[in-house]
């Protein structure tokens, strides 16, 4: 029996790979099992075995162990994990997984396992960007904390069997955490911490307070409680039917946390305040407090206390407690509270500080005259250095409403706080919907708009006309020889460089792979159900009447007929009905990014993408065609011929989008120029010209921030004008300014989630042509 | 065979529709109609344009006659056609010859999806000829100065095959009737479901957080309307969650994980 199981072994390892004396270990450690278990964990060496010797060493040596809890034929789904848990994190983890049979593998086997972010994460992000009204991330990390950009949760949540009892909690942790944002927990609003001392870069006022305490930890703990205090009172205003559901999670948190009757001083009354809390959550009220931390805990309590208000009251507290400030020993915090993580905040601050400057100076200068400075060269450098960024200087201001122009209409309307306008040099503009909302913004942060914010917009406006930016002077700016040529636009002359860039026809050479049926087999489903509703608008039999000739008689024009007839007028030869079959007459155009940028995910579900579009175009008849572009400077714009109008989607166009790759740059002038002029030569009714990006149009020349923003919105009005429908769908994180400026606010769609892309296009598709 | 009706009287309003201003729609709307000038309402689904025109009507105390329109209404569906009865031909006014005759308020609801060739008695009627020309019966009528023409888009909708011509939108006055501000949303909200204030605001929160998602999936946020239909359905003894599911949810998507992040921001509120 030895020498098969000896023989099988030299199979799967050979001789080469292991000692004689290791071998025979190896051997004596398998017989203890029966043929018939010997031979299935056999298989799975020769599964591991390949991928890691030290592995197969460690997982022979847990077998036994492992195997007092497995079922034979759990083995293979078993060492599945395994190898799952190598390849994340090494033998360590594999290790770690081994170790714990019961709870790493058994457990979720039977499906007790907790709910993963991963799982939830979808959900859980439209449900905190519908809360918040804004852009807020949500990550999985080992903490639970928000630094005011991106929301803090657990890898997993396990409270309960059930996992949507365990969503709710993750439905909580978030929603607090955003709680503690929208009221200002880290004091960022202008004028919730006023402290003495000038505000540095870098420096976070808030956390020099509390490095002013004797015990640090201990301040900003009893700060946190108390704002976690605050927003429990202004979540239940807000959202009762969330704290209502939960209340049972709060007795379950109330019971796993320690027994305050057991500690003393400092430590007694903070863990009983938590206690207090949460019974008063959990709607218990059994725990009463007396004295003067329930006067400080019910001042928080009121919705009106502002963070400042918080400040003084934990200082309160703090000194109620200062005799024994060194006691205290830190027990977790309560779960949905988190950390408090000032340091994190105020970067995400200075970061957003920064994001909004460079924002607003932009957009207002868009909208500024150009000749107010003068044409200088010195302005090639860098902007003014700005100074302390809370400093808010005379000069510029910005206004509610012009106070020149207090008339009647005012009485009329309530008066909002927004800023309208803008002074500058006492001429007023008015802002536009979105510089309202930055300049709100901006004061919200920095109490007011700092005078360098609209200084710098009105240099960056002037230096329009004093060619502030460089590039295209760098460029020799020799004619460029060749046939197809295209002008691009420069927003600085307003005017067109004259035969500025050259165009290159490319062929895409297919290749054989596994990409197209791969991806045919991932969305068999979906793209059965596109097929059905495309071929739907296919069918949409549409009957016109009053045609020459026809199937059937139009009763409707047959009475006109007569009735023209008897009223002694010429009736109409129109009488016939016919069942229209090629209504949609539309030809698009599909025109794919190639840049470099695509490379992985997004060129991955790019190309998905098209592979569902063909397919479903394929069963709807729409004459449609597939370009892919990129290039690099202006001398070499590409563009990749995928499948022509007239070629039919065949087993050589699938190579072709499979060939499909990222290459260089991202250029959109020359190629929307160009199959403008392709487009229009095509006899269709409709004629769509549909982008597939991933981001802002730059080249390595000096093609990119606004010159590039300016040339690409020029080159689609030129498509417009011509008669086409441009429509840009673009991938990314989130909706950028400049897109409604480039593109036009209706003609695009932006998709945030890769993977939602390859389904979304053929909607998007279905929704512009119907 | 549809039928108009021809008794004008029926389309004047008798009650005061409730309305509350958005913003000055009412006073630009008074004086385009003293100058004989068009209305153009912009605005999302749900958001009160039609309510606004019941009102306007009800103001000039003028009748109002509305017409959806949808994607077969040709040209003699305004105009009007002629019907043969027992071997006999009469015509009958469409509603938009009915409103030119009685100097009436038209009101092409989403003029958009009606057929192109309607722009061709539009035009006329909305730029200074004021004409309607009947060409089935040679007739030319001339609006009087108390007829006007208005009608309405969603600018939401992103097909191509759906936008409006420049020629047709630069005739109109045009007003942009976005969802109203929460504080009003909230009165619209309370009076039309008649249901308490404290529910009224809920509803408006959940609003609010749906329109949030616009640009995330979903087309177009929930409309006043909707909320509206929550509250009744509310009223009526259906639980808020319940009501807000089948009324909201299942309304603005398809998308499972979207219809699960609308609920749980219900669940949250109510």
């Amino acid at each position: 029996m030895e020498k098969t199981t000896a023989a099988s072994l030299r199979h799967i390892i050979p001789d080469s790979q292991l000692n004689e004396w290791e071998r025979e270990e190896l051997i004596e450690q398998l017989t203890v099992y029966d043929p018939r278990l010997r031979q299935a964990v056999l298989e799975q060496i020769a599964i591991i075995w390949p991928v890691s010797h030290s592995l197969c060493f460690a997982f022979i040596g847990q077998l036994r162990q492992g195997l007092d809890c497995l079922e034979e034929k759990q083995l293979p789904e078993w060492v599945k994990g395994i190898l799952a848990a190598y390849e994340a994190g090494g033998l360590q983890a594999a290790r770690h997984y081994m170790s714990d049979v019961e709870n790493n593998f058994l457990c979720r086997l039977r499906g007790e396992s907790g709910l993963l972010f991963a799982a939830a994460r979808g959900k859980l992000a439209h449900y905190v960007r519908g809360i918040s009204g804004r852009g807020l991330q949500i990550e999985a990390a080992p903490i639970v904390a928000t630094d005011t950009a991106t929301i803090f949760l657990p890898r997993e949540i396990s409270f309960y069997q059930d996992n949507s009892e365990n969503f709710q909690v993750y439905k909580l942790l978030a929603t607090y955490q955003w709680g503690f944002i929208s009221r200002d927990l880290y004091c960022q609003k202008h004028g919730a911490l006023s402290l003495p001392g000038k505000e540095a870069e870098g420096d976070d006022a808030l956390e020099r307070y509390f490095r002013s305490f004797g015990n640090q930890a201990l301040a900003q703990d009893m700060y946190h409680l108390l704002q976690t205090v605050r927003v429990s009172g202004f979540l239940q205003a807000e959202f009762p039917g969330l704290m209502r559901d939960l209340r049972p999670f709060f007795a379950l948190l109330r019971v796993s946390r320690p027994d305050f009757q057991t500690l003393s001083g400092v430590n007694y009354l903070f863990e009983q305040a938590r206690h207090w809390l949460l019974g008063y959550l959990g709607d218990d009220r059994t725990i009463n407090i007396d004295g003067h931390l329930a006067e400080i805990l019910a001042a928080a309590r009121r919705n009106e206390a502002s963070s400042a208000d918080l400040l003084a009251a934990a200082a309160d507290w703090y000194r109620f407690c200062s005799a024994d400030d060194q006691s205290y020993a830190p027990l977790p915090p309560l779960l949905f509270q988190g950390e408090f993580r000032p340091r994190e905040a105020h970067g995400a601050r200075l970061a957003r500080r920064a994001n909004a400057r460079q924002k607003f100076i932009e957009a207002l200068a868009a909208i500024l005259p150009p000749a107010s400075a003068p044409d200088s060269t010195e302005s090639e450098e860098e902007e003014p250095q700005p100074p302390a960024a809370n400093v808010v200087e005379k000069g510029a201001t910005i206004s509610p409403l012009p106070p020149a122009k207090a008339g009647k209409n005012e009485a009329e309307f309530p008066q909002t706080a927004e800023p309208r306008f803008i002074c500058l040099d006492d001429e007023r503009i008015a802002l536009p919907e979105e510089l309202r909302e930055l300049a709100r913004e901006i004061e919200e942060d920095l109490g007011g708009l700092p005078s360098f914010y609209i200084s710098s917009a009105s240099q960056k406006a002037g230096g329009r006309t004093s060619g502030r930016i460089k590039g295209p002077r760098q460029d020799d700016g020799q004619p460029l020889q060749g046939e197809l040529l295209y002008n691009e636009w420069d927003f600085r002359r307003q005017g067109f460089r004259q035969d500025w860039c050259r165009l290159i026809l490319k062929k895409v050479h297919p290749v054989k792979g596994t990409f197209v049926s791969s991806t045919l087999e991932k969305y068999r489903g979906q793209i059965m159900q596109l097929k059905r509703q495309f071929e739907m608008m296919r069918t949409q039999h549409l009957f016109v009447g009053r045609q020459r000739d026809g199937d059937d008689v139009d009763l409707d024009a047959l009475i006109e007929a007569h009735a023209d007839v008897r009223a002694g007028m010429v009736p109409s030869e129109r009488l016939f009905i016919r069942l229209l079959r090629d209504k949609r007459d539309i030809a698009a155009l599909f025109l794919v990014d190639m840049s470099s940028s695509t490379e992985g995910w997004v060129g991955t579900a790019l190309k998905e993408s098209l592979v569902l579009l063909s397919e479903a175009l394929d069963s709807l008849g729409d004459r449609y065609a597939i370009y892919g572009f990129s290039g690099m400077r202006r001398t070499r714009s590409e563009v990749y011929h995928v499948k022509g109008f007239d070629e039919p989607y065949s087993e050589e166009i699938r190579g072709r989008i499979a060939a499909i790759a990222p290459i260089d740059y991202t250029r959109m002038g020359p190629p929307i120029r160009h199959f403008t002029g392709v487009l229009a030569k095509v006899d269709a009714k409709v004629r769509l010209l549909i982008i597939l990006t991933d981001g802002k149009p730059e080249d390595y020349d000096d093609y990119k921030g606004e010159y590039a923003i300016e040339d690409t919105r020029h080159a689609l009005i030129e498509a417009k004008a011509a008669g086409i429908h441009p429509f840009c769908i673009t991938i990314d994180r989130e909706a950028q300014d400049y897109m409604g400026h480039m593109l036009g606010e209706i003609n695009y769609t932006f998709i945030d989630d890769v993977r939602k892309l390859p389904l979304r296009v053929p909607e998007i598709y279905r929704m512009l042509t119907s | 065979m549809v039928t108009h009706s021809q008794k004008i009287e029926e389309h004047f309003i008798a009650e005061k529709p409730f309305y509350l201003p958005q913003k000055n729609e009412l006073p630009v709307a008074l004086a385009a109609y003293a100058n004989g000038l068009p209305l153009l309402l912009k605005g999302p689904t749900g958001s009160g344009k039609s309510r606004f025109m019941q009102f306007l009507a009800w103001t000039l105390k003028r009748p109002l006659i509305t017409v959806s329109c949808h994607d077969d209404l040709s040209t003699s569906d305004l105009v009007g056609r002629y019907l043969i009865r027992g071997g006999e031909t009469f015509w009958v006014d469409g509603p938009m010859t009915l409103a030119v005759r009685h100097g009436a308020i038209c009101y092409l609801d989403e003029v958009v999806e009606a057929r192109k060739d309607t722009t061709v008695v539009i035009h006329p009627l909305a730029d200074d000829r004021r004409q309607l020309a009947i060409e089935k019966r040679g007739e030319l009528l001339t609006a009087p100065k108390e007829f006007m023409l208005a009608v309405s888009y969603n600018p939401g909708y992103q097909s191509v095959l759906k936008d409006m011509k420049q020629s047709t939108r630069q005739r109109f006055v045009a007003l942009e009737l976005n969802y109203p501000d929460p504080g009003l949303e909230e009165k619209i909200v309370c009076h039309e479901a008649g249901i308490d204030e404290q529910l009224a605001r809920s509803l408006v929160r959940i609003a609010a957080m749906t329109r949030g998602l616009k640009d995330a999936g979903l087309q177009e946020g929930a409309s006043t309307r909707l909320l509206v239909h929550a509250g009744l359905l509310v009223r009526e003894g259906i639980l808020p969650r319940d009501a807000c599911h089948v009324t909201i949810t299942q309304a603005l998507t398809d998308d499972d994980e979207l219809v699960g992040a609308i609920d749980e921001m219900i669940s949250s509120v109510l």
